[in-house]
């Protein structure tokens, strides 16, 4: 390797352990470590803001800011909560009935949501809920911050890291569909078991307490019902122009943006309201991070990584899928698995390709399950998990790190093991 | 017109006042908000932040919830201030007090409240508390002249 090369990876550890460590905010040490790498000339403009494969990847940053606006106005309309309190109703009061109903909900909704954004929505309903069943809400927060790492690990918009790998490995949203989703659903049926046995068959049904969740106004949370069908109809485009991909061409990107555009322009929503609930931080910090990783492709320090990762595996895709998916497990389990799959991606793409192509696709869907999976097993490893430890803290019921992470692993330990034959019988 | 014209004797609570005391002493004497002196500094607890307590933090959080509670519970909900105490109203973040001196003009009066979005403004002669000047006092005299 070239002294730049070893510069460029030297830049790059000290900034992921910064980001790992969250010394300082994550995007300063994205964007730091991206001014270093330009500084450095490790990368330069025109690979930076022009390259697909060394660059800031555009097509994962516009479909994040298309789905972050489309949800910005989606959650105005109060859907989840009449969603949530519906499902209390319709638990009569069971507390393990409504944890597996707010689990099934958390998850179907994190496959089209980011993760982030469904706890957000569903945790405070919740407590909500859980007060009047004078329970405890802490394993429903938990349940739901695991169920909403699941979820999201179905579809290429529910989770992060799928749309970096969706873009990179040029997967369409129908192959998400069906590949990961299938195994996602007996997933989510797993975990309603754990559920039972982690906590439901403590729980006490109190009938007296129940009546009081009966007394809640689901219709109320609906604020603007003409609001409400028209973000749902818009919605329903969207996804349904995400599947008909093979037919209409658009990329999941512009199909985002479209109807981003569409929602904006047909409701009374502005455009300055609408990208206010855009979580600007965020996509800087996957743009500090693609210049980053870019740099690392342009230098050549990937190309080495990757061969030396092909010559490991030379001929043995069981091995290269086996150690991927429970690599990325452990690895995204400590830190957090966004600028993990943004480094890896590269790796994968460059192992595919030696493997044989499409065949070897294999490879990406070890790498999504592993950095999706993964970031149940501790407090820290996923963006929901560390939203919901920030929530259960402000309402004066702390989660402790240990008390996440004992459930987590558990529940990570199962699926990624799950996980493991389901690749194996189906791929290998 | 200077602030020494308008300020008026005003009841002051310590940080470890039961926040339901606090909002009894708002309801019994028609005050906007109330003044809390602490070890080192005054702070001004405008009346809608004692609110803020009492309303469970996740309605906070989500406005739509409010919406869905029933009547009956509603009607109870100053019940989960218990013993919380007026430390826990105030404001975490570091933000501009609304205190100034005597020598303050109506307009640096006025201004403060705006500013600061309190509807009192406590008034302090070399560290010592001479009372507050409430937006009412202030509205009335600029009214009346």
């Amino acid at each position: 390797m070239t002294p730049l090369a070893w510069a460029s990876a030297a830049v790059f550890l000290v900034a992921y352990a910064l980001i790992a460590t969250e010394r300082i905010p994550r995007v300063a040490a994205a964007l730091g470590g991206a001014g270093v790498m330009l500084l450095i000339h490790a990368t330069d403009a025109q690979a930076a803001f022009f390259s697909e494969h060394s660059g800031i990847d555009w097509n994962v940053i516009f479909l994040l800011l298309g789905m972050m606006t489309i949800v910005g106005v989606l959650k105005e309309t109060g859907v989840f909560e009449y969603l949530a309190i519906w499902a209390a109703k319709r638990a009569r009061g069971r507390p393990f009935r409504l944890m597996v109903l707010l689990v099934l909900i958390t998850a179907g909704a994190s496959a089209l949501l980011d993760n982030v954004t469904t706890v957000l929505l569903i945790a405070p309903v919740t407590f909500l809920v859980c007060e009047r069943l004078a329970v405890s809400p802490v394993p429903f927060l938990i349940a739901e911050a695991l169920a909403s790492n699941i979820g999201g690990a179905s579809t290429l918009v529910g989770d992060p890291p799928n749309i970096i790998i969706a873009s990179r490995g040029g997967l369409s949203f129908n192959d998400f569909l069906i590949h990961m989703a299938p195994m996602v659903i007996v997933l989510v049926g797993v975990f309603v078991v754990l559920c039972w046995l982690m906590w439901g068959r403590r729980f006490r049904f109190d009938p007296e307490r129940a009546a009081a969740v009966m007394l809640l106004d689901e219709k109320e949370a609906i604020a603007d019902r003409r609001l409400l069908w028209q973000s749902l109809a818009v919605l329903a485009l969207v996804l349904a122009a995400f599947v008909l991909h093979p037919v209409l061409h658009y990329s999941p990107s512009v199909v985002a943006l479209l109807g981003a555009g569409v929602l904006v322009a047909a409701t009374r929503v502005t455009a300055r309201e609408s990208l206010a609930a855009v979580e600007w931080p965020t996509l800087v910090f996957f743009a500090g991070l693609f210049v980053m990783v870019g740099a690392l492709v342009h230098t050549g320090v990937i190309g080495q990584v990757s061969q030396a990762a092909v010559n490991a595996t030379a001929g043995r895709m069981e091995v290269a899928t086996m150690g991927l998916l429970g690599g990325s497990a452990v690895v995204s389990a400590i830190v957090d698995n966004i600028p993990y799959v943004a480094t890896m991606s590269p790796i994968v793409e460059q192992l595919v390709a030696a493997h044989g192509g499409e065949p070897a696709q294999v490879l990406w869907w070890a790498l999504a399950f592993g950095a999706d999976l993964g970031g149940n097993a501790t407090a820290v490893g996923a963006a929901a998990n560390v939203v919901v430890l920030g929530i259960a803290a402000r309402n004066g019921t702390p989660i402790s790190f240990w008390e996440f992470t004992k459930y987590g692993l558990i529940v990570t330990v199962v699926t990624v093991t799950l996980v493991a034959p389901y690749l194996w019988f189906r791929y290998l | 017109m200077r602030a020494r014209d308008l300020v008026a004797d005003y009841p002051v609570v310590s940080p470890d006042t039961p926040v339901l005391e606090a909002a009894r002493l708002m309801a019994e004497q028609d005050l906007p908000g109330i003044i809390v002196r602490g070890d080192d500094q005054l702070t001004i607890l405008p009346g809608t932040e004692t609110l803020r307590l009492a309303v469970p933090r996740y309605i906070m959080d989500d406005p739509a919830l409010s919406r869905v509670v029933d009547e009956g519970h509603a009607d109870r909900f100053l019940g989960s201030l218990g013993n919380r105490t007026v430390r826990e109203a105030l404001p975490q973040e570091r933000r501009e007090l609304p205190v100034t001196d005597p020598d303050a003009t109506v307009v640096e009066l006025a201004a403060l409240m705006a500013r600061t979005r309190s509807p009192l403004v406590a008034i302090v002669e070399q560290g010592r508390l001479l009372g507050a000047v409430t937006l009412q006092a202030l509205l009335d005299r600029m009214l009346e002249t």
